[in-house]
């Protein structure tokens, strides 16, 4: 588990410089908060918190699709997997840390959500429950990317991610709503983007739990994948 | 003696788009046993990378296997006991003893010890000043020594290293040269794959020649470059002249006749007067014999086609 968690923070610590310019759109709400005159302008501001809590679903897809590859090209990959660490654990360290990633996001999206959100009359548990919705649905899509980035380069990668990610909202519309839910990231960013003032919230944790049980399949589909597959990487 | 690195009839093939197939590694056997420097040569392309990649288990083999001590290529714990330098050192950018600390924790070694240890082996590679800066801004000799310090930082009975002096200035050189003769004192085995042949042939005891994915020359150093077939006469009392392709130096004559016939040779000598000072091997060194078994190589040529 050691290596693992060393792999996850050192992920989180690499990856520093885009997820403090992603926390930069978070404090933007906060000081959309500051200004706005609250009663007047509450929808706007709700909107502006759906946009940023959004972007971490298309972040955590470029996290999770770059994060090999940019290892292998950087051959930084050698070093690590030179060690005591087995394929199956680079990749755990790799789903935790896009996880982290996505969930130090999340909780300060939380955090300034429910100041901002909070006074204007938002449930503040209804935030935390729309952030544990995004965080769920951020790690799901970070680990399919990943499993695609094990074979794909990172633009097809994405590419894939977004057509498994977005299949089931084809699907519910086309052929029964229930299909929705297969794979709940669409299903869990729909529930951010239908909060609103005037209607509560439907509290269902099926898809949480849902997203995390196939972000577990995903990621030992990854794990089965990189351990037969060679690691090339950038010659000089 | 048991091996610390062991290659089974490898081969290796790689596909490329759309289907054509390299073979990088043909059929290669090679053993290499505990406690010796192992010197692994061949020109770019030959398959040396592939070859080392493929034990620290980064690749899987098309055909064949090999263990690397005792336990099949891949497995994770073994690892633990093995140094890994690669070509061109990448490493995070970190300061370095957090750096070296980092690896050494990878490989899971105890805060305590490592803190102790990261301090030793970044003195060894003498980058103890340096040891608080960011290995960012080091230059690719100090970076090499940086990597040199994490493949060692779990005392390793086996190092694999490519390359590991090819950034380094003739002085960090012989550090390193001595860190590694200081290893093989310890009873370290070690396998290094090198361009700088004057380096192989100071300090390894055998050595292995890969060309085109196929093991061309492999024995003991001093074998090799103490040839069989020839053998090198000195005398003085006559004249160059009589022999063909002999050489006159400071009154001594030079011949170099097959070994075969050294005996003719001397008696000749002797039937006109002469007096023969030595007979040797012909030395000849390691670049000269990279160059006989390479020979032919385009440049930049890489493994055959399969």
């Amino acid at each position: 588990m050691k290596p693992v968690l060393l792999i996850a923070i050192n992920f989180v610590r690499e990856q520093r410089w885009p997820i403090l310019v992603l926390l930069m759109w978070v404090l933007l709400l906060a000081f959309q908060g500051l200004v706005t005159e609250i009663p007047r302008e509450r929808d706007d501001l709700l909107f502006i918190f759906k946009q940023v809590a959004v972007y971490v679903v298309v972040f955590s897809i470029f996290f999770g699709g770059s994060a090999i590859y940019n290892e292998r090209r950087s051959r930084r990959i050698l070093a690590v997997l030179a060690k005591d660490v087995a394929r199956h654990q680079y990749l755990s360290g790799l789903v935790i840390g896009v996880t982290m990633a996505c969930g130090i996001y999340c909780f300060t999206l939380g955090l300034t959500g429910s100041w901002t959100l909070g006074q204007s009359g938002f449930h503040v548990r209804d935030v935390w429950f729309l952030m544990a919705c995004l965080a769920a649905a951020a790690a799901l899509a970070g680990t399919v990317a990943l499993m695609f980035s094990t074979f794909l380069n990172p633009f097809f990668a994405a590419g894939a991610t977004a057509v498994v990610l977005l299949l089931p909202a084809v699907l519910e519309r086309t052929v029964s709503h229930s299909l929705g839910i297969l794979v709940p990231t669409w299903r869990l960013t729909a529930t951010v983007m239908r909060s609103s003032f005037d209607s509560p919230l439907e509290v269902s944790w099926t898809p949480i739990l849902l997203a995390i049980s196939e972000t577990v399949f995903f990621w030992m589909m990854s794990a089965w994948i990189f351990t037969r597959i060679d690691i090339a990487v950038a010659v000089e | 003696m048991s091996c610390a690195l062991e290659f089974h009839q490898i081969s290796k093939e790689y596909r490329n788009f759309p289907g054509r197939r390299f073979r990088a590694l043909d059929d290669f056997s090679l053993q290499v046993d505990e406690g010796e420097i192992f010197g692994f040569l061949g020109p770019n392309g030959a398959g040396k990378s592939t070859a080392i990649h493929l034990a620290m288990g980064f690749m899987l083999p098309t055909h064949g296997r090999g263990f690397l001590l005792g336990q099949p290529f891949g497995h994770a714990k073994t690892r633990r006991r093995v140094g890994f330098l690669a070509e061109n050192v990448a490493l995070y950018h970190r300061r370095a003893q957090p750096l070296v600390q980092f690896y050494g924790a990878l490989n899971g070694m105890g805060a305590a010890d490592l803190k102790k240890r990261s301090r030793e082996v970044l003195e060894a590679v003498g980058l103890t000043e340096h040891a608080s800066r960011n290995v960012g801004k080091f230059s690719r000799g100090m970076l090499q020594r940086v990597g040199l310090a994490q493949a060692l930082v779990n005392d390793p009975e086996l190092l694999i290293l490519d390359e590991p002096t090819s950034a380094l200035d003739p002085l960090a050189r012989v550090s390193v040269r001595e860190l590694l003769q200081r290893a093989r004192q310890q009873g370290k085995t070690i396998f290094l794959s090198s361009h700088l042949l004057s380096e192989v042939e100071l300090i390894c005891d055998r050595v292995a020649v890969l060309h085109r994915g196929k093991l061309v020359r492999l024995g003991r150093t001093s074998d090799l470059i103490h040839s069989a077939e020839q053998t090198e006469i000195a005398a003085r009392g006559i004249t160059a002249t009589l022999f063909t392709g002999a050489t006159c130096e400071n009154g001594f004559v030079h011949i170099v006749v097959p070994s075969i016939s050294h005996r003719a040779a001397i008696e000749k000598v002797w039937a006109v007067g002469g007096e023969v000072v030595s007979v040797n091997p012909v030395r000849r060194s390691l670049e000269q014999i990279f160059l006989e078994v390479t020979a032919g190589e385009k440049s930049g040529g890489t493994a055959g086609e399969a």
